[in-house]
């Protein structure tokens, strides 16, 4: 096992190594190399675009600067947005990476849990309206072109029934007379959310395992009690409106998000759970006597989940990738909005910084993946 | 012997049904099994033989329809129960050995677990107990308890195949059919396992069921041999009578179809033709287009039952006598 | 008097062979194709709009003015006001740069088609040379080949795609390149390679070799063919992948074309009229549709020809 992580670490190293490559040689290879850019960009005061010539070495052989990059990159020193100047590019991504995150970790978890829930049923009971209902709604989800979906959401919940915020990640005007920046109440936000899901994961985890009784009274009472904890704090710490500005504008993205990777993940569970319900330890469970529940759920479902937990994870992987189209549709300032403003502006060092994070964070997925292979799997040993 | 049988089956039809039509898996099956006996089921594949073990404990695919018959175990008639009557009484009183024991245990659950689980579907006792039975089932199967932690593919073929008759005997069931019970392992391990589960039986005073293809694998475990073709049993008898004086044509050619070492010397037959398309079976005896002794009765009237003693077959031109 | 005896029979070619096998394999898979009902409604799409890119040259030489129905340079002189909504001279109404949205859409379907098949062309051919290299060589080849792919693989397509177009321009033929060599290098290569591998234990490919038969031989000539049948299926996949891309590339104005269904939206979009939907449903519906329309009609076609193809997933 150990030594598994570790051959997958090294390969997963080289991989990085070539994709910075990669970048590196496709930036160069344009007429105009990126030195030129940053001489020739009037914004910079002299003496930074000597320093910044300096630190790209410019002037040096290819080879050498090949090397500072990839120094550079490893340190996490991406340079300074010609855009947002003066603030560095990796000020910019650590600013905009959590807003992604949250995004996408919430929208992926939300539609996996719903989409293998309801395949589940779906597959169990073949035929009827309910598996024909579900299958068309999924492959209309599944293929319907991305940002017409997410304007339709728009119209149809924001603009016609005003019930939720248009677009954006906050509104400027309940923050004019915040007493904190809005990055800083993001980051508790975010901090709430990690210690509300450690939680309730660790009660479940404990009230399955153990066997305890009364195992849902338990969950039910750990979630409501944890959820007035986290709501009391909130309140007292006096920016819980602020908190809940932030709340309401990740409404629709999040639900857009959800219901568009729902479908594949919908049909995935399906196609799953039909193939492992002909295996012959399941037709053993039944002739076992258990109920069909148990069938259904420790047998077929647990099964059925290896490739839906692989393209959960891989879902997360390209969730900045993907969600590059529902941030710039909902203009929520996350990785893939800084992306595409930056593509369009030419701010060669952000676009380049953000898509090496892009790439870098696509990797560790990956290594996410394997891990949790071998946990889900038995007969999977390195 | 007044006993009730633990098992009568009587006139059991099964049809599944396909797009072409319906497929007479099953038909017209009637059989029983005294308590302590081990009926063998003896045909070619797709003879019916599995999808009788299917029926008797009501695990059909939906496009499957029990048309005619009762299966009485100890007397009840479960083709009527509902669906969680008859969860009760899946493996509590009729149990089953795999046919693929590789793939009836679940790759993802301790092997002990999957045991356990079935104890627990029928039996209240607590978690301690249940893993002391199992304990306890895998000395009775010579497996060492240490396994029981253990995960599938963490046995070898035999170890599995001996984990599936400890799971089978868990909730000491009155009837266990074991379909193709040692099909997949190696001569050597297949007899060692047949003699166990035989000597098993004997102990605990069980009936069992045999299905296989395999004529010596059936010899050597039971009392009782019934012989499938095409969805009905030709032949039924004492394994002996059956054996060495055989009444219907395709027992015999069956019979011929393996030699005998200790025998004399004969020519091997073999068996001509495809067997029936169960879509649209022969008329008369499903026999007759393969059989060496067909009339022109064979192939227009069903065979009527000749019996010699307890030992019967379906045949128009009986052989032997 | 009758001919005493028939000629030997030509040696029939090696291809010969192949295209009677193919034509009968052909039919079988046609009936088993037309049982799946969704692969029947996906060709029925991908049939209408190749009706719609092929009658608009027609319209544009017979009965449509060019200086007021051209796709992108024309102007509705005949509306007042722009964009206008639909009518008898103008079906779909008019854009905000009072052109035909009706000529826009058919003159773009045309050129989805392109890039879609020149993206599935180049995809697989990458593809299938890969995997059967792959397969025939094994080894270091393979080796090289396969780390390749799980860098293909592991790239974000879309940011990719959004910083080369920062980088280079970026036109539809550059597009379907650079579709083409991330899938081909990447995830259909590795398909094919698998497939591939159950082609190379053959007994024929052992034949051929002991026959003196060359790599090259060996590759373009027994392998190869072996997989086309996989490598079609994979082309409907990158049909809709395609298409999806540039879509999304032109709706955010990244990409150099000069029409396309999203460079309608696009349109719509920087002239602010994306939130009207209600009263202008044909600056967004029309384009929107298409798109999802003709992605989802190869996805359906691809994934009954996998029930084709793939006996596993077969219904019994």
């Amino acid at each position: 096992m150990a030594r598994y992580l570790i051959k997958r670490t090294l390969q997963i190293l080289l991989t990085l190594f070539i994709f910075l490559s990669i970048v590196f040689f496709l930036v160069n290879a344009q007429p105009g190399d990126i030195s030129h850019v940053y001489s020739l960009n009037p914004d910079l005061p002299p003496e930074t675009r000597a320093k910044l010539q300096d630190l790209f070495g410019v002037n040096e052989p290819l080879w050498k600067q090949y090397l500072v990059y990839v120094k550079n990159t490893l340190t996490g020193n991406f340079g300074v947005s010609f855009s947002l100047y003066p603030r560095t590019v990796a000020d910019v991504i650590g600013e905009r990476l959590p807003r992604t995150l949250v995004l996408f970790l919430t929208a992926t978890v939300l539609s996996f849990y719903l989409g293998f829930a309801l395949g589940k049923i779906v597959a169990w009971r073949r035929g009827g309206w309910v598996e024909y209902g579900s299958t068309i709604g999924s492959v209309t989800l599944y293929t319907v072109f991305t940002p017409w979906f997410a304007l339709m959401m728009i119209w149809l919940f924001a603009f016609r029934a005003g019930w939720l915020p248009i677009g954006k990640f906050l509104d400027p005007v309940e923050w004019r007379e915040a007493p904190t920046s809005a990055n800083a109440v993001f980051n508790q936000m975010i901090i709430t959310m990690i210690v509300l899901s450690v939680a309730i994961f660790a009660v479940f985890l404990f009230t399955t395992r153990k066997r305890v009784a009364g195992a849902r009274l338990i969950q039910a009472g750990s979630i409501v009690l944890t959820a007035a904890v986290v709501a009391g704090v909130w309140i007292a710490s006096g920016v819980a409106h602020l908190a809940w500005d932030i709340v309401e504008h990740m409404i629709l993205p999040v639900g857009t998000l959800t219901l568009i990777s729902f479908g594949g993940a919908m049909l995935l569970t399906r196609n799953s759970m039909l193939e492992t319900m002909r295996e012959d330890y399941v037709t053993a469970a039944r002739a076992k006597g258990l109920p069909e529940k148990q069938v259904r759920d420790r047998h077929v479902a647990r099964n059925a989940l290896l490739p839906v937990v692989t393209s959960f994870v891989f879902s997360l992987a390209f969730a900045v990738d993907g969600g590059i189209i529902i941030e710039s549709v909902f203009s929520w300032p996350g990785m893939g909005q800084t992306l595409i403003s930056a593509a369009t502006t030419e701010d060669l060092p952000l676009a380049v910084g953000a898509f090496v994070f892009v790439g870098i964070f696509v990797l560790v997925a990956h290594l996410a993946a394997d891990v949790l292979y071998v946990y889900l799997d038995p007969r999977i040993r390195y | 012997m007044s006993e009730r049988p633990v098992l009568a089956v009587e006139d059991l039809t099964m049809h599944y049904s396909i797009k072409a039509g319906a497929v007479r898996a099953v038909d017209g099956v009637t059989f029983s099994i005294e308590r302590g006996q081990a009926l063998g089921l003896v045909g070619e594949s797709g003879s019916g033989k599995s999808s009788i073990a299917m029926t008797l404990l009501r695990l059909l695919p939906d496009n499957a329809q029990i048309l005619r018959g009762k299966i009485l175990l100890d007397g009840v008639d479960i083709v009527p129960l509902s669906e969680e009557r008859m969860r009760e009484y899946r493996w509590n009183r009729i149990s089953m050995i795999f046919q693929a024991a590789m793939n009836s245990l679940n790759p993802v659950y301790k092997v002990g677990e999957q045991i356990i689980e079935a104890l627990e579907a029928h039996l209240e006792s607590a978690r301690e107990e249940s893993i002391e039975r199992v304990r306890r089932l895998y000395d009775v199967v010579n497996l060492d308890p240490g396994l029981i932690v253990r995960y599938p593919h963490e046995y070898s073929g035999g170890m599995r195949q001996r984990a599936i008759i400890a799971m089978a005997l868990a909730c000491e069931p009155d009837l266990i059919i074991a379909d193709e019970p040692t099909t997949a392992l190696d001569v050597i391990v297949q007899d060692h396992i047949l003699r166990e589960m035989r000597s098993i039986q004997a102990e605990l005073d069980m009936s069992m069921i045999y299905i296989s293809h395999d004529m010596a694998v059936i010899a050597e475990v039971s009392d009782v041999v019934g012989v499938m073709y095409a969805g009905k049993i030709v032949e039924l008898g004492g394994t002996a009578d059956v054996f060495h004086s055989p009444i219907h044509p395709y027992t015999r050619s069956l019979m011929s179809a393996f030699p005998s070492v200790t025998g004399k010397k004969r020519e091997l037959g073999t068996l001509t033709g495809e067997p029936p398309n169960l879509l649209d079976p022969p008329e008369g005896c499903r026999f007759h287009p393969r059989c060496p002794y067909a009339t022109d009765v064979c192939s227009n009237q069903e065979p009527p039952k000749v019996r010699r003693g307890n030992h019967w077959a379906a045949c128009w031109n009986p052989q032997g006598e | 008097m009758a001919v005493s005896d028939s000629p030997p029979t030509a040696p029939r070619s090696l291809w010969a062979v192949r295209a009677a096998l193919a034509a009968r394999s052909f039919k079988q898979s046609w009936s088993m194709f037309r049982g799946t009902r969704i692969g029947i409604i996906g060709l029925a799409i991908i049939l209408f709009y190749l009706l719609l890119a092929a009658a608009h040259p027609i319209l544009m030489n017979t009965v449509w003015d060019e200086k007021i129905y051209d796709p992108v340079v024309g102007y509705a002189f005949d509306e007042t006001r722009q964009p206008a909504p639909p009518s008898w001279s103008h079906p779909l109404g008019t854009d905000p740069l009072g052109r035909d949205v009706l000529s826009q859409l058919m003159y773009s379907a045309r050129s989805e088609f392109m890039l879609g098949l020149l993206a599935a062309l180049i995809t697989v051919s990458i593809g299938t040379t890969v995997g059967a290299v792959a397969a025939y060589f094994g080894g270091v080849v393979d080796t090289v080949l396969m780390r390749l792919a799980d860098i293909m693989i592991m790239l974000p397509g879309i940011s990719v795609l959004i910083v080369l177009s920062a980088l280079i321009g970026v036109e539809h033929f550059e597009l379907a390149l650079i579709i083409g060599i991330l899938s081909g290098f990447g995830g259909t290569g590795v398909v094919l390679k698998s497939q591939a591998l159950s082609v190379v234990v053959k007994p024929y490919i052992e034949a051929a070799r002991a026959a003196g038969g060359g790599p090259v031989h060996i590759i373009f000539v027994h392998i190869v063919p072996n997989l086309l049948p996989l490598s079609f299926l994979y082309m409907m996949f990158t049909v809709t992948g395609a298409i999806f891309s540039e879509a999304v590339l032109s709706f955010l104005g990244l990409l150099n074309v000069r029409m396309s269904w999203g460079l309608m939206i696009h349109t719509t979009e920087s002239a602010g009229y994306l939130l009207q939907v209600g009263e202008y449903w044909w600056l967004i519906f029309p384009a929107s549709l298409s798109i999802t329309l003709l992605c989802s009609s190869f996805y359906l076609v691809g994934r009954s020809l996998d029930e084709v193809v793939n006996p596993r997933l077969r219904r019994s």
